[in-house]
C-alpha cells in the first residue's frame, strides 16, 4: 500500500513539475521574442505617425524615425506588431476628402427689433447667450477639398478667407483648418483682419466670433462645420 | 555465564553463588525480576552485603529499578529506520506541496495586473479626445473663450475679444 502511495506521489510530481516547468518556459520565451518592422509612409509623416503609435508600443518595444526615407523602424512583441502595422496602415491613409460649410455673420446687441433670419436660426440661440439677438448673414459658402490642400472662398462681396486643410486626427476625429486668415476689402485693398488655426470636430459646428471687447456692440462671427 | 532460565532455577537456593551473581550483575530483566522480591538481591549482586545504602536498602533499589525501566522505555523509543518506500513517499509528497505552491504563485503572479512601467496594450488604445476649438491665434493679446458645450457634438461656440480688431467690424 506505501509503495503505491508513493508510486502515485511521484508520478503526480512528475507531472506537475513539467507542467510548472512549461508555464514558465512558454512565456518567457514569448517575451523574449522580439521582432522589427519598418514601414515606409506614402501619404503622411513618419514623424506624426511615431507620437501616434506610442501608446501601442510595449515597454520593451523601441520605435526609430528615419526622416531620409520618410519610415519607421519599429522593435517589439510579434503579437505587438501585428496591432501597431494595422494602425499604420491606417494612419498612412490617401489624403481624405472634406466638405466645408462657411457662414460669415454679423452679430449685434440691439435694443429692439432684432433679426435673426431663417438661415441662421439654428445658431441664433447660443449668440443670445452672448447677448447677441440680431443677425446679417455675410455670405455662405459650401467647398470641397482633401486634406494638405488649400482652399480660397469668397464670402459676400468684401470677404475672403484663405486657409488649408490640415490632417484628419483619428483621435479626436477632428480636421484643423490650419492658417485660416479672414481679409476683408477697404478702400479697394484687402486687408487681414485676423489669422488662427481651428480644430474641427467632423459633423460638428464650431462658432467663431471676433470683437475688439466683451463690451463691443457687433462681432464678426464665422460658423463652420466639416464632414467627409 | 549462566542463561536467564538456569538463573531463574538456581537463584532461590543459592544466592550468593558466583555464577548466579554474575548474571544478576549482567541481566538487567533477570535483575529487575528477583529486586522487586528480594530487594537485597542487588547489593549481593555487586558485593555489597555489608554496605546500606542511604535512605536504606529499599529507597536504592526503588532508584536503580526506576533508571531501568526508564532506560528500558528510551531503548523502546528509539527511531527505527524509515523503510525506502516511506521515505520515498515523504519526499514526494513534500515536492508536490512545494511544486503545488509554486505554480499557484506563478499563476497568480501571471493574473495579477501588469506593473506601472509596463502599459498593456490593449487598455493602452487611444480614447477620442477634444482638441481645443482654437490651436493658434496671431495676436497673443487677445482674449480667447469657449462657451462650455452641453454635450457631446453640441454646436462650440469660441469668442475672441483682441483689441487690434477694427471697430466697425
Amino acid at each position: 500500500m506505501t509503495k503505491r502511495i508513493a508510486l502515485i506521489a511521484l508520478l503526480a510530481f512528475s507531472l506537475s513539475g513539467a507542467a510548472a516547468l512549461a508555464d514558465q518556459a512558454a512565456p518567457a520565451a514569448a517575451e523574449k521574442t522580439l521582432s522589427v518592422f519598418t514601414y515606409q509612409f506614402k501619404h503622411r509623416q513618419a514623424e506624426k505617425a511615431a507620437a501616434a503609435i506610442k501608446a501601442l508600443v510595449s515597454a520593451e518595444g523601441t520605435v526609430a524615425i528615419q526622416p531620409s526615407s520618410n519610415s519607421l523602424v519599429i522593435t517589439d512583441r510579434t503579437e505587438n506588431l501585428k496591432d501597431i502595422a494595422a494602425a499604420l496602415h491606417r494612419f498612412d491613409a490617401a489624403p481624405q476628402p472634406v466638405q466645408l460649410s462657411v457662414r460669415l455673420v454679423t452679430a449685434a446687441r440691439v435694443a429692439e427689433g432684432g433679426r435673426v433670419p431663417d438661415a441662421l436660426k439654428d445658431v441664433a440661440p447660443k449668440l443670445a447667450m452672448l447677448r447677441y439677438n440680431s443677425f446679417d448673414s455675410l455670405g455662405a459658402v459650401n467647398i470641397s477639398g482633401r486634406e494638405g490642400e488649400p482652399g480660397i472662398i469668397e464670402l459676400g462681396e468684401r470677404y475672403r478667407a484663405n486657409f488649408r486643410f490640415g490632417e484628419y486626427d483619428s483621435a479626436s476625429d477632428s480636421i484643423p483648418l490650419v492658417d485660416f486668415k479672414l481679409s476683408r476689402l477697404q478702400d479697394d485693398q484687402l486687408r487681414e483682419l485676423y489669422k488662427t488655426t481651428l480644430n474641427l470636430k467632423l459633423g460638428q459646428t464650431l462658432i467663431f466670433g471676433a470683437t475688439r471687447d466683451p463690451e463691443s456692440q457687433r462681432a464678426l462671427v464665422v460658423i463652420v462645420s466639416a464632414k467627409r | 555465564m549462566i542463561s536467564c532460565d538456569l538463573f531463574r532455577v538456581r537463584y532461590p537456593s543459592s544466592t550468593d553463588e558466583p555464577a548466579v551473581l554474575e548474571h544478576l550483575r549482567a541481566c538487567d530483566a533477570c535483575l529487575a525480576a528477583v529486586a522487586t522480591e528480594d530487594p537485597d538481591a542487588l547489593f549481593r549482586a555487586i558485593g555489597g552485603q555489608e554496605l546500606l545504602p542511604p535512605g536504606g536498602v529499599d529507597a536504592f533499589v526503588g532508584d536503580v529499578m526506576r533508571e531501568v525501566r526508564l532506560r528500558s522505555t528510551e531503548n523502546s523509543m528509539e527511531r527505527r529506520p524509515a523503510s525506502w518506500s516511506r521515505r520515498l513517499a515523504i519526499a514526494a509528497t513534500l515536492a508536490i506541496g512545494l511544486i503545488g505552491g509554486a505554480v499557484v504563485y506563478q499563476l497568480e503572479r501571471t493574473q495579477a495586473p501588469a506593473p506601472a512601467g509596463i502599459t498593456p496594450v490593449a487598455a493602452a488604445r487611444p480614447a477620442l479626445t477634444t482638441l481645443a476649438a482654437v490651436e493658434t491665434y496671431h495676436s497673443e493679446t487677445a482674449t480667447i473663450i469657449e462657451v462650455p458645450a452641453e454635450g457631446v457634438g453640441d454646436v462650440r461656440v469660441v469668442m475672441v475679444f483682441d483689441e487690434t480688431l477694427p471697430v466697425d467690424l
